[in-house]
């Protein structure tokens, strides 16, 4: 699914990625975790193909292609969905309106028939009645007004329409108290598929209690210094970050070779 | 004082000259006859405005150059053909008209309702009615290089149509469709519009403004070519009427539209104004609003789109006279490719008009590096108890936002678009018919400035 090797990547001139390696196959949730300033949005970033954030050495191959060469839109009409830690509010771009715009843009891309805004609708209403999310969201404009936990679930939402072959979910669980916590990961386990990849990016262990990962890494200075299973999350929470630090990686049985 | 003449006016004002004393009509009663005379009078004496009238700085007039100073083209076919409508309204009456004629009225309109030819209307037997339409006539301000285009109107004031509704009527939908072009023959038209509401009447106006691009009749094989049409509206609202004004001009880039409003409110009237311009060479809208009775509210709202080399200005000036009289003035610029927008907002708050609140916010896009916007809100007051907000903003579009429904598989384009034209949708939502706001907002995102125009090389 998704191949990355060597990645460099700079924002203003200041390496952020200093040669991360990692492999997703089609179905398997891996963790990023790793303190402030480790390059974790970073990464979301590069693979969504946000301007500034230049790659200068490295590759990544999405599904065998090279992904760095797509536009954004096109990456997004591949199949790849970067669920943002800070949704972008859009005043007077009504959520029915955009979602429907972006699936059809998606389709044509794929040469898939259009939907009509009947179809849609019913689409939307299947894929509210899932993630149990009011439908009222679906009137406002995108995420305006929205609090930290609907612009939260609004993604959540969006990618369950969309439906991604890989999602990249930045941070999802930050700001987000108990209860909202479990309905974001709840969505998310829902949208678990043999053939859906997912990377999810995060500070803490607690997101990893209710999305259980296949794989986490351990994301410090640019590099995956650290691979294991759901129970390095485990003991990173125990321990901290500067348990690593203090040579913590030595005694892990999958450290990644970087 | 006189201004020193640019050239480019006094060029003008040389070919206009012989034009404007062929074309004064010379019929009618006596009282027209001094009214266009004056008229005309001050308008060779002013000429055209240029870039030194305060007024018209930003605006010039070069391209009526462009067009062989004939007033008065006419249309080319005698009874009005049919033209696609952008807008779809449900009944109503009205009336259209093609290169400054009326081609038609239609519809019936509602009892308590005339509506009549300004033909008709000035030669009509001495009544109340032309006492007032003759008091309305002379409140125009014709003195002044920058009132040109009021006095050659008034100059050459014949063509029209006057509406008027008693006191208590809802007259409902009012439809105006006005056609430029489809010609082969340049030239300029005036019109004036005269709209009266007695105490408590209430009319929804709504006027389309098109340009024709191919001729009308089958088979004729000339170019049309470029059209202007200066048009004065005045709309008399006495005590407590309303009147809801929705404008929607889509005019082709070679023409010229001028309008001048000129409003005179009553105590306790109402009146809303929402225009949306998506098109027209240049265009310039001047709206002066007088509130002279007590509670007196004006909402001025506009959404302007620029493209190509398009020029499209806005002069508003709305004058508080009486006690608690509100107004508000709130205009969205979108400016793409070397286009150039003009707002010029003011509030004059008179002595003795306490209690006033006024509003003012116009915020701008430019989506080109070559486009530009004069934006010049103004508050002059000399009264003592007012509440008063204004502001003006220019900017560009959100690139996190770009970015964002990109990464949704939006093209770039398709992307610039829906987020400009989320930025006029905070005036199609002052809209009251949801209906029309629906279908405006439509018109709108198909009229956004492409976003080619932000690569587009200096000329």
């Amino acid at each position: 699914m998704l191949q990355i090797t060597n990645l460099h990547a700079s924002v203003a001139g200041k390496p952020i990625l200093k040669g991360l390696n990692l492999a997703v196959r089609a179905g398997e949730v891996h963790a990023i975790m790793g303190p402030n300033g480790a390059g974790k949005s970073t990464l979301g970033y590069v693979l969504a193909g946000r301007e500034g954030y230049e790659v200068t050495a490295g590759e990544v191959l999405y599904q065998g292609k090279n992904l760095l060469e797509l536009a954004p839109e096109e990456r997004a009409c591949a199949g790849v969905f970067l669920a943002f830690q800070y949704p972008v509010e859009i005043p007077g771009v009504n959520n029915t309106y955009f979602l429907r715009a972006a699936l059809n843009a998606q389709r044509k891309y794929r040469g898939q028939a259009l939907l009509d805004s009947m179809e849609f609708l019913r689409l939307v209403r299947e894929k509210l009645e899932v993630l149990h999310i009011s439908d009222d969201l679906m009137h406002r404009a995108v995420n305006e007004g929205f609090s930290g936990g609907e612009k939260k679930r609004n993604e959540i939402f969006q990618m369950a329409v969309l439906e991604p072959a890989l999602a990249v979910l930045d941070e999802t669980d930050s700001g987000l108290d108990i209860d909202a916590l479990k309905l974001v990961a709840e969505g998310v386990n829902r949208l678990r598929d043999p053939q859906r990849s997912m990377i999810v990016v995060t500070h803490y262990q607690r997101l990893l209690d209710h999305i259980v990962p296949d794989f986490v890494h351990v994301l410090a200075d640019g590099r995956i210094v650290a691979s294991g299973g759901a129970d390095l999350a485990i003991k990173l929470e125990e321990q901290g970050y500067t348990w690593l630090e203090r040579g913590g990686i030595a005694s892990l049985q999958h450290a990644a070779g970087a | 004082m006189s201004l020193p003449a640019t050239a480019t006016h006094v060029r003008l004002a040389d070919n206009w000259a012989s034009s404007v004393r062929a074309a004064v009509p010379g019929s009618g009663p006596e009282w027209l006859q001094v009214l266009r005379d004056r008229a005309a009078q001050e308008f060779l004496r002013g000429g055209l405005p240029g870039n030194k009238d305060e007024a018209w700085k930003y605006t010039s007039l070069r391209r009526l150059e462009d067009l062989r100073p004939e007033l008065g083209t006419g249309p080319l076919t005698g009874a009005g053909p049919a033209w696609p409508s952008p807008l779809v309204t449900d009944g109503g009456f009205g009336f259209h008209v093609h290169n400054g004629r009326v081609q038609g009225f239609d519809g019936n309109t509602p009892a308590g309702v005339s509506m009549m030819p300004m033909e008709q209307a000035l030669r009509g037997p001495d009544s109340p009615l032309l006492q007032r339409l003759r008091s309305l006539l002379e409140k125009v301000e014709v003195q002044g290089r920058a009132r040109a285009f009021e006095a050659l109107n008034t100059a050459l004031l014949d063509h029209g149509v006057l509406v008027h509704v008693a006191a208590g009527v809802d007259a409902g939908l009012c439809l105006v469709q006005w056609a430029q072009g489809a010609s082969p023959r340049s030239g300029m038209d005036n019109f004036r519009l005269i709209l009266m509401l007695e105490p408590g009447a209430q009319l929804s106006l709504v006027e389309q403004y098109l340009g024709l691009a191919e001729p009308l009749e089958e088979g004729a094989a000339a170019p049309t070519a470029a059209h202007a049409l200066s048009l004065v509206l005045q709309l008399d609202l006495a005590a407590d009427s309303v009147l809801d004004h929705v404008m929607l001009q889509n005019e082709t880039a070679q023409n010229i539209l001028l309008t001048s409003s000129v409003v005179h409110q009553g105590a306790g009237s109402s009146y809303q104004f929402t225009g949306f311009d998506l098109g027209g060479g240049l265009v310039r809208h001047a709206i002066t609003c007088h509130l002279a009775g007590t509670g007196a509210s004006t909402t001025l709202n506009g959404a302007f789109l620029g493209d190509g080399s398009r020029h499209v200005d806005y002069h508003v000036c709305v004058e508080h006279l009486a006690l608690d009289c509100s107004s508000e003035q709130f205009f969205r610029g979108v400016l793409g490719g070397h286009s150039r927008g003009v707002f010029n907002g003011k509030a004059l708050i008179q002595r003795g008009a306490d209690g006033s609140r006024v509003r003012q916010s116009n915020a701008n896009l430019l989506l080109s590096g070559f486009a530009e916007i004069d934006t010049k809100p103004e508050l002059e007051i000399y009264a003592d108890e007012v509440e008063a907000s204004h502001g003006a903003t220019v900017g560009q579009l959100d690139e996190q936002a770009v970015f964002y429904l990109r990464s949704r598989g939006l093209n770039e384009g398709d992307a610039r678009r829906m987020l400009s034209s989320a930025f006029c949708c905070s005036v199609t939502s002052r809209l009251k018919d949801a209906g029309l706001a629906g279908q405006i907002n439509r018109l709108l995102e198909a009229a956004m400035p492409k976003a080619d125009s932000l690569v587009q090389e200096a000329p």
